[in-house]
């Protein structure tokens, strides 16, 4: 069945997409960019991240562009003063709340966070680092987990329960002390539900999931895989 | 019981119903709810039930909810037949007997008594009770109840929730009977939307609205959700109804069902409220018993059911999409809207939610119609809300009022205000995703449109009242660590932007505040109220948003000038006496070092904080024994007297040329700077001393004949002997300060001459001027401004008065001037145009001015005063007042009435109040405030003239004598910092060693008062009244201190 076309502007260029899409979709079906750290093709959108934040005409509050639907004549800002700004402060905040160290990191060149904290031109946090004192779970043979680069996205809970069906992770606690855990807060290495498929560490936007034996620099994830099984899977994108 | 299919089934346990709640029998009911079995309501109601047993009488005893009364629990209530309901308050286990002797006896006690109530309408029906007790308030008109409707708490504290029969004799369920019946549910939809019924969960989205459309949602099955998730800290009111009334719920529930086209309900309520899961579950099974849930509804064919299902306590589960995830048994976290419940809620089909007080709504508006419902309430919110008021309020509980009823209404009236000797400050409103109202905005109607404006919420209906001994910094703080410790952690605002929030606000709390840090919390609650995910994120920064914009100024205090005034941020404060005090004297310390029996010790830590302590330990106000945490356990500490003792003890005697000697020897070296400072009151003196201290060249200019000021001219000697302040003034001219007296400044002298012969000009001159009624009479011969004759007499002069004085004021001008009138051989009547209660003037001396014979007339202001021939004064005529509404300053406004009284006087003494000299200020071409006082820099006291400062009552307008030494103090280090470019405070002040024990476990003691003089004696002369303490009784005071100055304890 052939979907209904809406009209919707975005930063002014009137575009027709589909009912249903979310304006994130519409975006990048038409080449416009918004910037996005917890989504990713494929994945229930949850609107975590908020980076993806968007204005919309006549409307005081902001948007995720990831899970709000577009409607017929919505007029959408990618761009402002105020959302630049508001972006800016998520990426510090994802700076300051854990131990993000470029240097010493195998994603450092890679990263999604970095990127982005490129791109926003943020070369000093005007927030006091949080320094928590974190772990890291090397359990597993071929994978290594390190709470200190984490960003809680959840793409790796989202990967692994609804593309390869296991289930292995998910969050625990709360607020600032919530942090991802593998079954019911096992060593990774012990999970016996993981198919070491290592879907999750392809779809982390940081060096949080990593392979082994990657020396600072040398992780490079591969997002493809993941967008292709969807596509193989007839998952509609 | 066989399940109810007709309406002759229904009549019958109507009438059932109806014999249990009037019987022909004496009844007595207990309040039972959480609030009331917290103050003993259980052991009351197993006292009842034992001594029924043994006596055999015939009475019905009955457990029933709250009222809402909860200062006045437990609540009983006692019903003879044919009799008014009587509630009884405060009553206890062991009075029990008594009340079953009276009930026999036909009686009632009372001293318990608190109000009754005739005949009830419960809305769905109408209860009558009977007359009598002509001496019985009724319920609404107790101060409490007065200005309340109860709709949403109709039934609550007068039926008894275990019993479904009690609340169908009342006319529950009737409303689902007729709702069944008609069978068309559109119409209760536009019934429910014509009422503009808004949700009572804090969105206030228009019920109406959200059932059309699950009603038109085409997925099956619909569910219906109640949201009993409550964990507003100071929010109990969806308890209390659950507790109190559980049918109105479920028939709301079983209404809305019927309407909306679901099948099956939910109640999702906290595992905290144990008694509302019990109560709810019980009165489920009875209405299943009973035919109103489950198949064939009161054989109208309809199916329903209720679960009950018990949140695990997490705040953000009162959030819609968190609560359906909770339902599912996932972790309660919130999902992104669209798609709303109403599309995709519990199990991915159409659900409604709505809060608990929202359901309780329906049956009324059912039975009673849409208008009658709009007939309450605001235009654009109808009906009521109920809150719970809580806090510095005299009587709190839970208080259900009219939409749009304005703040003062529900603190002033309702709560009767704050506490005795203290003043409401702020109200916060919402819970934690609400904000702070400050008093002056108390006019606000309270709904959901006037909240928002304000930065507040309406939210679920916790309203915590606020007095000075709350620091809005630490509210703030306080909530912001409740939502942080509550957020999900799934969007970043709320995860990292509230912990980052919590963490700056510590710093403040800390003492390490800076000013950059008030610009990122702003923005830092912008980004997280427009980012955040869910309603929690998006509210939780408004206590720091709405303190930030109403009391910036609190803020401040804590980062510029390190002090939390109210004395809650204890690293900001040495102890609690030590932080109210204006002068900050270190108070622990001399209480201790004077235990240790170190006179001396204690004296030079007594002067160097305090130049003129002999004077203050006799006449300042003592703000240190309000906040005294010795009152806990018996009575304050007299720290005043102890300091009295100290100084007295070197002043009269032969250590003083010692002590002068090594104050001296604290003297900073010359600096060769020249300071003025103008006006040798308490605040010029002050200041001089400190000055002159740190080594500047200080010349003190006054244009009296003596230095001292309102000390010297306005104190009557019997309060402040003049030896004994001219002791101390001879202590800092020792100290090298100049004084010029008998010299004006602005007409002897010029403020451009001071302006090039110093290198700075501190101005405390003081309110010199009464305010002056100008009334009919008031240019006769003997009247006089309070101050002008206090004045003359204090400078020996003879002012006659003759044999009645009448004094107009209450405060301690007015008081002294009774005494001194007093004194000279009059009778003395002081007119006041407030209560006793109200009048500003210290407790103790009122007391002692009434002891030696003054009298007092309350609620009476000056008419006009009248003459003889000879233009003398001869009588005064006063109108009479009566309290009406609540005034800025928390106390009842007085308005004239058309009673007029005339009293013969020979004199009349004007007391109402002094302001600055208007002439000097003008001139002195300094910025000003409104009321004349001069305008300065409140942290540095500088003004807006460059080496010009001010300070003491010139800047606040008439205070007292503490608060201008403090100015004085704060002056004297802003102005050397500034001159020498250099923090050199500390160096004043010796290292001195002192016992950092705390006191063993202390047992009770009794506060040691200085002995006075019998009133009959001390009349008769200038004598000083109060002749202080003995060396004993010092030690004996000192050694009450209980040490709060301590923080670190060493536990062995």
């Amino acid at each position: 069945m052939a979907q209904k076309k809406l009209s919707i502007r975005i930063d002014g260029q009137l575009i027709s997409a589909e009912e249903g899409q979310t304006i994130l979709q519409a975006a990048k079906a038409n080449g416009k960019y918004i910037p996005t750290l917890c989504a990713l093709d494929g994945l229930t959108p949850v609107g975590a991240c908020r980076v993806c934040l968007v204005e919309v005409s006549g409307v005081d509050r902001l948007f995720p562009a990831c899970t709000t639907p577009i409607q017929d004549g919505m007029s959408v800002t990618t761009n402002s003063p105020r959302l630049t700004r508001y972006r800016r402060i998520s990426v510090e905040l994802l700076l300051i709340e854990r131990n993000h160290v470029c240097a010493v990191c195998v994603s450092n060149g890679h990263c999604e966070l970095q990127s982005m904290a490129t791109a926003f031109g943020i070369n000093t946090v005007e927030f006091a680092y949080n320094y928590p004192k974190l772990s890291l779970d090397t359990s597993h043979p071929r994978f290594v987990l390190d709470h200190n680069r984490c960003i809680l996205c959840t793409r790796c809970v989202r990967v692994c329960a609804e593309l390869e069906g296991a289930h292995v992770w998910d969050l625990t606690s709360r607020g600032i002390h919530a942090r991802i855990v593998s079954e019911m807060n096992e060593k990774w290495g012990q999970a016996t539900s993981c198919t070491s498929c290592g879907k999750c560490v392809q779809a982390c936007p940081t060096g949080a999931l990593a392979e082994k034996g990657w020396a600072v620099e040398e992780m490079v994830k591969n997002l493809g895989t993941v967008t292709t099984l969807v596509h193989r899977r007839g998952v509609e994108v | 019981m066989p399940r109810i299919q007709d309406i002759g089934a229904f009549n019958t346990v109507r009438e059932a119903g109806l014999a249990k709640l009037t019987p022909a029998v004496p009844r007595l009911t207990v309040g039972m709810g959480t609030c009331g079995r917290g103050n003993g309501a259980e052991g009351i109601y197993h006292a009842f039930s034992e001594g029924i047993e043994r006596s055999g009488t015939d009475i019905v005893l009955a457990p029933v909810g709250c009222f809402g009364a909860c200062f006045q629990e437990p609540l009983v209530s006692v019903r003879l037949p044919g009799k008014p309901l009587v509630i009884l308050r405060k009553v206890q286990a062991n009075d029990a007997g008594r009340i079953l002797e009276d009930v026999v006896a036909g009686n009632l006690s009372p001293d318990l008594i608190y109000c009754k109530i005739e005949a009830w309408d419960h809305l769905t029906g109408h209860v009558r009770y009977g007359e009598g007790y002509p001496e019985v308030p009724a319920w609404n008109e107790v101060p409490f109840f007065k200005s309340q409707k109860k709709i949403v708490l109709r039934n609550c504290g007068i039926i008894n929730p275990d019993d479904i029969e009690e609340y169908i004799a009342i006319g529950g369920y009737q409303a689902l009977y007729k709702v069944l019946i008609d069978g068309r549910p559109e119409t209760v939809i536009e019934q429910v939307k014509a009422a503009k019924l808004r949700g009572r969960g804090g969105a206030g989205y228009l019920t109406g609205n959200k059932w059309e459309f699950l009603a038109k949602a085409k997925a099956e099955p619909k569910y219906i959700i109640c949201n009993a998730d409550e964990g507003d800290p100071g929010a109990y009111m969806n308890r209390n109804e659950i507790e109190s009334d559980p049918h109105s719920l479920i028939e709301g529930m079983i209404i809305g069902a019927y309407v909306m086209g679901a099948a099956e309900g939910i109640v999702y309520v906290r595992a905290e409220y144990p008694l509302a899961v019990h109560r709810l579950n019980r009165a489920i099974e009875q209405a299943r018993e009973y035919g109103m849930l489950g198949e064939n509804i009161l054989g109208r064919g309809f199916k329903f059911d209720i679960a009950l299902v018990e949140g695990a306590g997490a705040f953000v589960c009162g959030e819609e999409t968190a609560l359906i995830a909770s339902l599912e048994g996932e972790a309660g976290r919130p999902r992104p809207r669209p798609p709303f419940p109403a599309q995709k809620g519990l199990w991915g089909k159409p659900t409604n939610i709505n809060n608990v007080e929202t359901w309780y709504n329906i049956a009324p508006i059912v039975m009673r119609g849409a208008a009658w419902f709009t007939e309450t309430g605001s235009p654009k919110s109808s009906g009521t809300k109920v809150f719970s008021l809580v806090g510095k309020v005299k009587n709190t509980g839970l208080v259900e009022m009219p939409l749009g009823t304005s703040l003062k209404t529900f603190i002033y009236d309702i709560g009767e205000g704050a506490t005795a000797g203290r003043q409401v400050k702020a109200v916060q409103t919402g819970g934690p995703s609400g904000g702070c109202i400050p008093h002056d905005m108390f006019d606000t109607p309270v709904d959901y449109e006037n909240l928002a404006q304000l930065g507040s919420i309406m939210g679920s209906g916790g309203m915590v009242v606020m007095d000075e001994d709350n620091c809005m910094v630490d509210v703030a703080r306080y909530f912001i660590e409740f939502t942080h410790s509550e957020s999900c952690g799934k969007c970043i605002p709320c995860r990292v932007g509230l912990n980052k929030c919590l963490r700056i606000l510590n710093r403040v709390t800390e003492g390490a505040g800076t000013t950059h840090h008030l610009e990122l919390l702003d923005e830092l609650s912008r980004y997280i109220r427009d980012c955040s995910l869910c309603g929690l994120g998006q509210t939780a920064p408004n206590p720091v948003l709405t303190t930030l914009r109403h009391f910036r100024n609190e803020f401040e205090d804590h980062i510029l000038a390190r002090r939390c005034t109210a004395g809650v941020c204890e690293e900001l404060a040495l102890s609690p006496c030590e932080n109210s005090c204006p002068l900050h004297m270190n108070i622990p310390r001399f209480l201790q070092l004077y235990k240790e029996g170190r006179l001396e010790d204690a004296f030079l830590s007594v002067i160097l904080d305090n130049p003129l302590p002999s004077s203050t330990g006799r006449v300042c106000q003592h703000p240190c024994d309000g906040r005294c945490r010795r009152q806990t356990l018996d009575q304050s500490v007299n720290m005043r007297e102890v300091h009295r003792f100290i100084a007295d003890s070197i002043f009269q005697s032969d250590k003083y040329e010692a002590m002068v000697q090594a104050v001296l020897a604290r003297k900073l070296e010359p600096t060769g700077r020249k300071i003025a400072v103008v006006g040798a009151g308490p605040a010029g003196l002050t200041a001089a001393f400190y000055l002159a201290l740190l080594g500047h060249d200080v010349t003190v200019y006054d244009s009296q004949s003596e230095a001292g000021g309102m000390l010297r001219f306005a104190l009557p000697e019997y309060r402040l002997p003049k030896s004994i302040l001219r002791r101390e003034i001879e202590l800092i001219e020792r100290m090298g300060v100049r004084f010029t007296l008998n010299t004006r400044v602005g007409t002897d002298v010029p403020l451009n001459d001071l302006d090039d012969r110093f290198d700075s000009i501190f101005l405390s001159i003081g309110t010199w001027k009464e305010s002056w009624v100008y009334q009919p009479g008031t240019e006769l011969k003997g009247v006089y401004p309070a101050l002008n004759f206090l004045e003359a007499v204090a400078a020996g002069q003879d002012v006659s008065i003759g044999r009645r004085v009448a004094i107009i004021g209450g405060g301690n001008a007015a008081i002294d001037s009774a005494r001194t009138a007093l004194r000279k051989g009059a009778e003395a009547i002081v007119f006041y145009r407030r209560e006793r209660k109200d009048m500003p003037a210290i407790e103790e001396e009122t007391n002692a001015a009434k002891e030696e014979g003054a009298r007092f007339v309350f609620l009476a202001a000056p008419h006009r005063v009248m003459g003889d021939a000879k233009g003398c004064v001869r009588a005064i005529e006063i109108v009479k007042t009566r309290l009406g509404a609540y005034d800025a300053s928390g106390r009842k406004k007085p308005i004239s009435t058309d009673e007029i009284q005339r009293f013969d006087c020979d004199s009349v003494i004007f007391a109402v109040g002094e302001t600055v000299d208007l002439d000097f200020a003008r001139a002195s071409g300094l910025s000003l405030k409104e009321n004349g006082t001069i305008e300065v820099n409140r942290f540095t006291l500088e003004t807006s003239r460059p080496k010009f400062y001010a300070g003491g009552d010139l800047v606040t307008g008439a205070s007292n004598v503490s608060g201008a030494m403090g100015y004085g103090k704060q002056a004297a280090r802003n102005i050397d910092r500034h001159l020498m470019e250099a923090e050199r405070w500390a160096r004043l002040f010796p290292d001195v060693e002192y016992g950092q024990t705390l006191p063993e476990e202390p047992s009770p003691s009794r506060r040691h008062t200085g002995q006075e003089l019998a009133a009959a004696v001390r009349v008769l002369s200038q004598d000083e009244v109060v002749t202080g303490l003995s060396h004993e009784a010092a030690q004996d005071e000192a050694c009450r201190c209980l040490r709060c100055d301590v923080k670190a304890v060493n536990v062995s």
